[in-house]
């Protein structure tokens, strides 16, 4: 595999897509750094809704277009979509204040408070930039650092859908109101679609670690955006590992490589990255990530290993295990491990005799993978499939409005559950069923990914409002959601992370969300330690010294992160049937 | 001189309802029925309060019940300019009496095509 260099760059527009974790940000900004470095005018564009470019670059970037400190020629700009839905809300509504009574304006602002409504502003802002000839003129490279895999695939499949929308949508009502005014922006629209698919114009790279779950990730992505003609497609395997001892660790993780790159296609433009000492955060460390050579180390601060001190996953099962029933969820980026370390927990959990329904709500997630093929026979697994969610959902809807309603009528219903919002509610409600059954025995949820993971709790959250406004029937389940969540003798949130900067940075926003809808994530789960896999490679070791940063940041300190932490070791057993359970069972 | 009648919705996702925690199907029937008005050539409009708010502060009847009851008051149905009725959705038999027709002449025509429902 070749190494990454900026020869393969040759269009104006670069997008990075990929699951969270795998270095996206970072590989996008240091392709930034390099392009800028070489005398060439260059913006990057941040359009995820939990941003850590600012992170990346350790300053703080707005959404307008904006010099990079320190790197000449480079520019930079957050697009936040949460703040794009806000000034988008507050324009809508903000002449109506003084016209209409407050109570009216707050149910006008409720339902533009939704999911499609975050969604379809960061469409907006992004296709803006991306059609702006004025504002990308100037610029011989304009980067998009996008949002991970889900979230990226609806924002690019949305210019789609939506065209679509407007063509069959003939009541004109529907999700899509929350930005009346749509139809003006089709042009605008249509050539962003076109510029994305455009092969002289576009380039998109599918960024993934050399793990078999990212690769599959990736292609499927690939495909999935091949499908919407974006095909002028280039793999970069990010962190790619080269052995440099004869250490266990060192060996399983190179083999395990090597089984993950037989996943993908031979026809694959393809490059790799190196695993780096050191992590990706300030611009030395960026301009360094595409040198292949790194004897010369980065000077950085030296912390004492923590791995001796913090519990494992067993001490999170005891606490699980001083109740009597409850709901164990796992949350974070996608990547980090949310499904073995909600698979391991359910599985000891069910080794203790309890009586355990383990379920999944990440679409890229294989729990039966996690926990092999003997189950114990108190635990049970469910898988809520968004696609499958919706349509259950669908069918639901319409066979109720079915009572009362004619032929036709369902007809013009089912014309309002092709709208964009319909998946989010299904699964909500999906989601919501599977807490309710907690009563009485345990519950261990593995959350989608981080963007999805936000936009269903702020629905649980507009829900809950609207339940209380009431109109047609509310299933109980969905009424009693969020103070089930909210009650942490019911509820016990983890925070799934690894020991680096992004991983770390994600998860901390991810619980200052959870606080905004007050609720507290109990345990953090600092996953994938090579500190605390015992590992004697040298390359590896640095990687252990380097995660200590982060394992301080979470753990220690009057400012720690965590209310409590677990670490748990870099597993390389290969075999994937103890491999979750052996993380508990020592 | 034609009937003109005006539908005022609360704030809604969407007209039919179904973005909602779950189906009114009142609102379906609403947002129907308002469908077949218009293609009959009747003049029937509908103005949802979180999408099209402009109407609600030109209208002083609908303002001032807004003012006065607040959103709960909503949905209003306005016949020429005069309120006939809030808080509730029009019935059949109460728009045919507004459009002065038979009852029987409002319901929808058979559907053409069975639909796929998924």
């Amino acid at each position: 595999m070749n190494s990454f260099t900026l020869a393969e760059v040759y269009t104006k527009y670069l997008f990075f897509t990929g699951k969270g974790g795998v270095g996206k940000t970072s590989t996008a900004a240091s392709i930034a750094v390099n392009l800028a470095e070489t005398g060439r005018k260059v913006l990057i564009v941040s359009t995820d809704p939990a941003s850590n470019l600012q992170d990346v670059f350790e300053t703080t970037l707005s959404n307008d277009v904006g010099p990079v400190p320190s790197v000449p020629n480079l520019f930079a700009a957050n697009l936040d979509p949460e703040e794009a839905a806000r000034k988008y809300k507050e324009r809508v509504i903000g002449p109506y204040r003084s016209m209409l009574p407050q109570s009216a304006v707050d149910t006008m602002e409720e339902q533009m408070s939704g999911a499609c409504t975050v969604e379809v502003a960061a469409f907006d802002e992004f296709t803006q930039l991306l059609t702006d000839e004025e504002k990308t003129r100037e610029f011989d490279h304009v980067i998009f650092d996008t949002a991970p895999t889900g979230h990226t695939l609806r924002l690019l499949q949305l210019p789609q859908a939506w065209s679509t929308f407007l063509d069959e949508n003939v009541h004109g009502a529907s999700c899509l109101g929350p930005v009346s005014g749509l139809t003006s922006k089709r042009e605008q629209y249509k050539k962003a679609v076109a510029a994305l698919a455009d092969v002289q114009q576009t380039q998109l790279f599918l960024v993934a670690r050399p793990d078999i779950s990212s690769i599959r990730e990736a292609v499927r992505a690939g495909n999935e955006l091949a499908s919407l003609e974006i095909t002028n497609q280039h793999f970069i395997i990010n962190g790619v590992f080269q052995r440099q001892s004869e250490d266990q660790a060192a060996k399983v993780f190179e083999a395990k490589q090597q089984k993950a790159f037989a996943q993908l296609p031979a026809e694959t433009k393809l490059s790799s990255i190196p695993l780096m000492p050191f992590n990706l955060t300030g611009i030395e460390a960026l301009r360094r990530f595409l040198e292949n050579n790194h004897h010369e180390e980065l000077q950085q601060t030296v912390y004492p290993g923590l791995e001796k001190e913090l519990p494992g996953l067993d001490t999170v099962v005891e606490d699980l295990l001083q109740r009597q029933s409850g709901v164990f969820m796992t949350m974070g980026k996608g990547g980090v491990g949310k499904t073995t370390m909600a698979a391991s927990v359910a599985a000891s959990l069910a080794r203790h005799g309890k009586k355990v329904h383990l379920t999944t709500t990440d679409p890229a997630a294989h729990v039966a993978d996690a926990l092999g093929d003997h189950l114990p026979e108190t635990l049970t697994v469910s898988r809520i499939d968004p696609k499958k969610e919706v349509e259950a959902y669908k069918q639901y809807v319409l066979e109720k409005a079915g009572e009362s309603l004619e032929a036709e009528e369902l007809a013009f219903m089912e014309e309002d559950l092709d709208s964009p919002c319909t998946e989010e509610i299904a699964v909500f409600q999906a989601f919501a069923k599977v807490v309710e059954e907690a009563e009485g025995s345990y519950v261990v949820i593995d959350t989608a990914p981080t963007g999805h993971t936000l936009l269903l709790l702020d629905a649980a959250q507009s829900y809950h409002k609207e339940v209380q406004r009431a109109t047609g029937e509310i299933t109980s389940a969905v009424e009693k959601l969020l103070p089930r969540l909210r009650d942490p003798g019911h509820t016990l949130i983890a925070l799934v992370t690894l020991p680096e900067a992004t991983p770390v940075y994600e998860a901390s926003r991810l619980q200052d969300d959870l606080r905004r809808a007050e609720i507290a994530p109990a345990w953090w789960l600092i996953n994938q330690s090579f500190a605390a896999s015992g590992t004697k490679d040298p390359l590896l070791l640095k990687r252990a010294e380097a995660e200590n940063r982060w394992i301080h940041k979470v753990s220690q300190g009057e400012d720690k992160l965590a209310a409590k932490t677990a670490l748990i070791p870099w597993e390389y057993e290969e075999s994937k049937a103890s491999q979750g359970l052996a993380l508990v069972e020592k | 001189m034609k009937t003109h009648i005006e539908i005022f919705d609360p704030a809604l996702c969407c007209s039919t309802g179904v973005c909602g925690p779950d189906v009114d199907p009142a609102l379906t029937r609403m947002a129907k029925l308002h469908t077949d008005l218009q293609k009959q050539g009747y003049e029937v409009s509908r103005y949802n309060l979180a999408q099209e708010p402009q109407p609600f502060v030109e209208n002083k009847l609908v303002n001032d019940l807004l003012h006065a009851e607040g959103p709960e008051a909503l949905p209003a149905v306005l016949v020429d300019g005069e309120l006939k009725k809030h808080g509730e959705y029009p019935t059949l038999s109460e728009l045919a009496a507004w459009l002065n027709v038979a009852e029987e002449k409002l319901k929808p025509v058979q559907p053409k095509k069975q639909i796929n429902l998924l």
